[in-house]
Order: C-alpha cells, then sequence, then structure tokens
C-alpha cells in the first residue's frame, strides 16, 4: 500500500535533524524580517580615531543644522581599521560594492587607488573645481602633490606635515653643546659626537644621537626628499639612480656602521624602542607635526626635555625640512550626492575651527594658509620646553618637498631599500664606511635598482603613460 | 517492499545539491576562473588584458617572486630538517616509559600549538626585538651577547623558523607518539636479544614502522610551509620585512592580487605554487607506494 509520508515524523528526519532544519528555518526567517535602521544622510569614513574625535565638535554642529534648517543631509562618521578601509574602498572601485560619499585615505594608500588607467580610478576628479573654486590659493601648493595623478587631483589635503629634527635638550645643553652651530648633517654629527656614550659599562655605547636605521627605508624617504631625490620627480621621471640618493644611501650606512657610527635603530610605535628614548640612549629623531602628539600621549615623560629646530641641511644652505605622512579627503564617483558631499568636505576642511582643534588635539598645522597667522600657533609648549612648535612648523611649511602619488612608488622603494642592503653588505666586505668611499657602489646599485624598477613598469599594460 | 515505500530516483541528487551547488560556485568556477585569469593582466576584477604567457615568464625575471620562492623553500628546510627531528626526539624521550609525569609534558610541549598564529607573531616581535627584547636582553646578559642583534632586520628566516618550531614541535610530536604506538615490542625485544644497540634498533626497527606517519607529517609539513602567511605578515607587519627577507609565496600572491589589483599575475603564482605542491604529493605517493612493496 501506497503511504503518505510528511518529511517530519516519518522517518526521513531524525527528531534532531528536525530541530537543526527548524531552529535554520526559523533563523532565516528572522534574518530576513529583522528591521535594518537605516541612517539618513551621508557616510564618511576615516581611519583615524583621532581625526574623527576632532571632526566631533564640527559634525555635531552641521548636523543640528541638518535636523533643524533641512538645508543640508546629515553626516554619519565611521572609524574604520585602515586595512579594511582600503580594502573595502578598493572592493568598491573593482566590483560596486557599497562604499562612503567621503573617505579620508592615508598617503602610503594613495597608490593603489591610481593604480590603473585614469578613468578608473574611483574617486572624482576635483582638478577642475578647486580650479573655480580658488581653493588652490588656499592652500599649501606642495600639499596637493601627494595627491595628483598624471596631473588630476583626486582629494582635498588635511595637512603639510613638514618635519623637523626633535632632540634631548637637556641632555644637550648638560653637555654644553650649542645647537646653532649645527647647519648641515656633517655639522650635526661633528657637534653631538661627544654625546655618543656607553652608559652601562658594557664597553659598546648605548646612546646614539639619530633615531634612524638602514632597514627603515619609511623614514629614510623623508631624507632622500630633503636632499632633492626620491623615487619619481614632479614630471613623474624616475630618479631612483640620483646622486642625492646616493647620498643619502651612502651617509645611511655611514651612520650605521663602523668608526663613524651615529644611528640607533628606535622606530616609531614601539613600546620598547620608546624605553629607549625615554632611557635617553637616542639624542634626537626626525619629527613631522603629527609626530608630536604621538610623543606626548606615549612618553609624557619626556615633558620639558625636548626641542625642535630645523632639520640639518644635506649642503650648507640647502633645504632644512622635508615631510613625511599625509592624509586627503576623496569623494568616491558612485556617490549620489556630490554636491552635498563636496559642500561637507570645504566645510570641514577648510574651516578655521578644525584648523584650531587640529593643531590642538594633534600638532597638525592646517594646508589652508590663511589661517597660519592665528594666534594659537605662537603658544608655547611646555612639552619642547616652551618652543612654539606651531609657528616652527609653519616656518617650514612653504619649502616642504613636493611628493608622488604614483602606484611604482613602493615597487621603487623596495628596490633602494634592497640596494641599501646591498650596500651594507658591501661596506661590510670592505670595510669600507665613509661616505666618499660609497658613493660610487651606492650609485651602481642605484642604477641597477632603477632598471629594475622600469622592467618592471614596463610590463604594466594599463599604465604606459607618465605617471607623477 | 511495495513501490510507495522506495526512495525516489530524485532524494540522493537533492540531499548532494547544497555541497554541490557550492562547490560548482565557491569552488569549480573559481577555479577555472583562476586558470583563464592566469593569462591575463588585471587592474581590478574589472579591467584586464589578454597578455598570454607573460605572466608566467615573467616570473622567471621576478626577483620578488625569487626571493618569495627562497624564503618559502628556506623555512621549508627549517620545518624538516630542524623541526621534524625535534620532534620526533621528544616523541623518542617522551614515548620511554622511565619518563615521569610523561602526560605533563606532552601537555606542555603540545600547548604552544593551541595559540593562534597572530599570538605567536606577536610574542614573536617582543621576543626579537632588538635593544630590548627577550632573547638579545637575556643572551646578554648569560654570554655577553650584541643586544642589538638584528633578528627582524637581518635574520628574519631564523627568527620566523624559530618561532614555528616552538608551536609546531610539540604538535608534530603527537603524530610521531601515535605512530610509536604501532612499533612492534616484540621486534625491539628480539632485536635487543640479537645484540642491536639503540641507534640500530631505532635505524631497523623504529623508523621502518613509523615511516608511513612521518612521511605524512613531512608532507603536511611541506604544504603547511608552502602556505606559510600569518607570521611573516604580522610579525612584519603587513610587509615582507626589510629586504622582502621575510616575503613567502603565499603572501606575494596576496601582495599582488589583492594590494594591487594584479589578479592575473596573482592567479599564474597560484598555480606555479599549486604545481609545486602536486609534485611534492606525487612524490609522497611514489615514496609511500616503494615502502608498501
Amino acid at each position: 500500500m501506497a503511504m503518505k509520508r510528511s518529511i517530519l515524523g516519518s522517518g526521513y528526519l531524525s527528531p534532531g535533524s528536525a530541530i537543526v532544519m527548524l531552529i535554520a528555518a526559523v533563523s532565516t526567517v528572522v534574518v530576513l524580517v529583522w528591521p535594518i535602521e537605516k541612517r539618513q544622510g551621508l557616510e564618511f569614513w576615516t581611519f583615524s580615531k583621532t581625526h574623527s574625535q576632532m571632526y566631533a565638535e564640527q559634525l555635531k554642529t552641521w548636523n543640528a543644522q541638518a535636523d533643524a534648517e533641512g538645508a543640508h543631509p546629515r553626516v554619519n562618521l565611521f572609524v574604520i581599521d585602515m586595512t579594511a578601509l582600503v580594502r573595502r574602498t578598493l572592493s568598491s572601485f573593482w566590483a560596486d560594492t557599497p562604499v562612503a560619499d567621503m573617505i579620508e585615505v592615508e598617503g602610503n594608500t594613495i597608490g593603489r587607488y591610481v593604480a590603473g588607467p585614469l578613468e578608473d580610478v574611483g574617486f572624482v576628479d576635483l582638478t577642475d573645481l578647486l580650479q573655480e573654486e580658488g581653493i588652490y590659493d588656499l592652500v599649501n601648493p606642495p600639499s596637493f602633490s601627494l595627491w595628483t595623478s598624471r596631473g588630476r587631483v583626486f582629494g582635498l589635503p588635511h595637512d603639510v606635515h613638514p618635519v623637523m629634527l626633535c632632540y634631548r635638550a637637556d641632555i644637550v645643553e648638560e653637555a654644553g653643546i650649542d645647537v646653532s652651530e649645527i647647519e648641515t648633517w656633517d655639522d650635526f654629527a661633528r657637534v653631538l659626537a661627544p654625546l655618543i656614550k656607553d652608559l652601562d659599562g658594557d664597553g659598546r655605547p648605548d646612546r646614539y644621537l639619530l633615531n634612524t636605521w638602514y632597514t627603515n627605508t619609511e623614514w629614510i624617504e623623508p631624507l632622500m626628499l630633503q636632499a632633492g631625490g626620491g623615487t619619481f620627480d614632479e614630471s613623474g621621471e624616475l630618479i631612483v639612480a640620483s646622486k642625492a640618493n646616493a647620498l643619502v644611501i651612502s651617509t645611511i650606512i655611514h651612520w650605521c656602521f663602523g668608526e663613524g657610527r651615529i644611528a640607533i635603530d628606535a622606530p616609531e610605535f614601539s613600546p620598547a624602542a620608546n624605553h629607549l628614548k625615554i632611557e635617553g640612549r637616542v639624542v634626537a629623531s626626525l619629527m613631522p607635526d603629527w609626530l608630536a602628539s604621538t610623543w606626548k600621549n606615549d612618553m609624557p615623560q619626556l615633558s620639558g626635555k625636548l626641542k625642535l629646530m630645523p632639520l640639518p641641511a644635506w649642503e650648507p644652505g640647502g633645504r632644512r625640512t622635508s615631510v613625511y605622512g599625509g592624509t586627503m579627503i576623496a569623494i568616491p564617483k558612485s556617490t549620489k550626492n556630490f554636491d552635498e558631499a563636496w559642500a561637507f568636505v570645504k566645510h570641514l576642511y577648510l574651516s578655521e575651527e578644525l584648523a584650531e582643534e587640529l593643531y590642538r588635539t594633534t600638532n597638525i598645522i592646517t594646508p589652508v594658509r590663511r589661517y597660519w597667522d592665528s594666534d594659537y600657533f605662537n603658544e608655547p609648549d611646555p612639552y619642547f620646553q616652551g618652543q612654539a612648535p606651531g609657528a616652527m612648523y609653519i616656518a617650514l611649511a612653504p619649502d616642504v618637498p613636493p611628493r608622488t602619488s604614483s602606484p611604482f612608488r613602493p615597487l621603487a622603494m623596495t628596490r633602494i631599500g634592497e640596494a641599501i642592503n646591498d650596500l651594507r653588505k658591501y661596506a661590510q666586505a670592505n670595510d669600507i664606511y665613509e661616505v666618499d668611499g660609497l658613493m660610487p657602489e651606492a650609485l651602481r646599485l642605484l642604477e641597477e635598482a632603477e632598471r629594475r624598477v622600469r622592467a618592471e613598469m614596463s610590463r604594466n599594460v594599463f599604465l604606459t603613460e607618465v605617471t607623477p | 517492499m511495495s513501490r510507495g515505500t522506495r526512495t525516489p530516483w530524485w532524494a540522493p541528487y537533492l540531499f548532494i545539491a547544497p555541497f554541490a551547488v557550492a562547490f560548482c560556485v565557491f569552488t569549480a568556477y573559481p577555479l577555472f576562473e583562476s586558470i583563464v585569469m592566469a593569462f591575463l593582466q588585471t587592474s581590478g576584477p574589472k579591467r584586464s588584458e589578454y597578455v598570454g604567457l607573460s605572466n608566467f615568464s615573467w616570473m622567471w625575471e621576478d626577483p620578488d617572486f625569487h626571493k618569495a620562492v627562497r624564503n618559502t623553500v628556506i623555512f621549508a628546510c627549517g620545518s624538516i630538517f630542524i623541526q621534524l627531528p625535534c620532534s620526533l626526539g621528544l616523541a623518542l624521550l617522551l614515548n620511554r616509559p622511565d619518563i615521569k609525569g610523561r602526560a605533563f609534558w606532552r601537555m606542555i610541549f603540545f600547548a604552544p600549538s593551541l595559540v593562534g598564529l597572530a599570538f605567536v607573531a606577536i610574542l614573536a616581535g617582543l621576543v626579537f626585538e632588538k635593544n630590548t627584547g627577550l632573547l638579545n636582553v637575556a643572551l646578554h646578559q648569560v654570554i655577553w651577547f650584541d643586544p642589538e642583534f638584528p633578528w627582524l632586520q637581518e635574520y628574519v628566516m631564523p627568527a620566523l623558523i624559530i618561532s614555528a618550531f616552538w608551536m609546531y614541535v610539540g604538535f608534530n610530536m603527537v603524530y610521531f607518539l601515535a605512530a610509536l604506538q604501532n612499533v612492534n615490542t616484540d621486534l625491539l625485544e628480539a632485536a635487543q636479544v640479537d645484540g642491536a644497540g639503540p641507534l640500530h634498533r631505532f635505524r631497523h626497527v623504529t623508523i621502518p614502522a613509523i615511516r608511513p606517519v612521518a612521511t605524512f607529517v613531512i608532507l603536511l609539513s611541506l604544504i603547511g610551509s608552502f602556505q606559510l602567511f600569518e607570521l611573516p605578515y604580522l610579525l612584519l607587519n603587513n610587509s615582507g620585512g626589510p629586504d622582502n627577507q621575510g616575503l613567502t609565496i603565499v603572501m606575494y600572491l596576496y601582495q599582488k592580487g589583492f594590494d594591487w589589483g594584479d589578479l592575473g599575475y596573482a592567479s599564474a603564482v597560484g598555480w606555479v605554487l599549486a604545481l609545486l605542491l602536486s609534485v611534492f604529493a606525487i612524490i609522497q605517493r611514489i615514496l609511500s607506494k616503494t615502502e608498501v612493496a
């Protein structure tokens, strides 16, 4: 006899399996019908918690106006971890996944966004708008360079990030040394040499003059830029094998090894390295404006022991600053609210309130030049023995070197890093540590590095044109 | 049995359908797509150009790929020639009935493998730090070792091998311990009666008995080594480290495909990796057959 059987209770499924199926079915329905709160207004992503705290007040006012007057939409700010933010943004460019209306982009990641043909860059090209609205004239010109690809600008800069030298004034002054004698890096090594000391009596020096190391290419790049080198020039030409770069990498090896050693490896954001700085084993470090606030938060013990001075130049009369780090705000092409987003971007980045908040919270100086005369930049800072870091950084801001947004920059820096490592091996094998002795080999290695970068660039079928 | 009680003909297909659909969507199709992609250069998934065999030919010239292969092979050698013998040694030691607290020691040696790779990477960062790292400080105190010894600047692969050793030596020990249970004690006793010393007994009785498991563990370690990613990625701050000394094949694939959008080249690298692993698997199979014969 044919039997009619239902799925549940006929023997097709055990009671356990039936319960699992039931739970799966119920949870599926719940997930499908669960109400999702949809935020009204624009979405704004940043990678920095500090930035989000800085923007809080401005956002509150903006959103209050939006609620009261309805003149513009609300803005909802989200802090997203940098790696996740880059991944989600690239996913939106590559696969049309949802993305914010405004995104803050960190300098080291810009190459990834502009890696394809110009028309594939997922951010709105702001070049014409910046010109039409006169924003070019408001902002420090070098600040645009990092956000410019093939002559087109894709964002509004958040900062300038000039670099100064931060030194342990307590140690230097106790030794009776006058830093005003220092104009060049050679002066720096010569004048401060007496401070290299064996502090624990084990026969090896523990205190060195400069926080840098041959493996730390991230911090060698600002020195190359200061010397007039780097990876690409303003016209997009590859300049890896420049004499300026050869001088810098030879000097770095000279600083790290041999009789003339003055360098110590105490990387930023490392508690262990901070310990070295607090112990006084590092006399001086490169310090972009943003790093000043990081030191204040991470090493309050150094308050009143530090001072800032312009970077020593590579030759007499040379550039006394460099540039490190950077952020911009960009608007993805996929936004349906460009005008509203652009209005908010200008309101936020060009406002005097933000300029002040930016400096007070993070020591970052605004790229908007009309605010550079503000009083708060001249306020003495007890962390730096009463110096006014704002005014000091602003004095150097117009002189920061331009940078490249080329997607090949990380590749070029990798090859330069290999050249430095090979130069280190050459120096150790031949016991040559003087800059003049290292220069010919440095140039040869950089030429080889440049040849490799060119080979890899020529392989890219999408970027055949010059890519500044 | 009446027709009505029989399972419908479509029932098996219904039950395998969820897996079949998932397999086709998430494994078979991507696999096929990656073969096609290996002959393209892409700028993200949207834009691609056919480049023939250029992705494969570039691999011969690409210094980063060479470095990644070299680093991965060094790591694999460290796993096979340092880690596995130590695992076997530990297993032999902890298999001795005269060792007190064997279960405790087994747990102690196995415990690191319960920790995730991410934690190992963080710990290794603290251990191998210059000047203030646990290893350099301890060695400096004991044997006046250079506290600035640059583990993570110039000796990245040794640091990675040591970190992986700490994590996996106990894990592989468990495989060998299980294999040692299968060694025929009668044979061992007979060999001893015949005058065979410990080395001879180990070579002629123990090794043949544990060989199938040992071959399997070697293959697993080899595959694991060639898939190395998280440890260097986290230890070296999402990069290959100074001079790309910690760059592995999978890291390189990831960087090319997901950081730079060249999914074509990443696919080609992936297929070369798959080919390498297949070769190892075939060798293992041949060796296993030889043993059986």
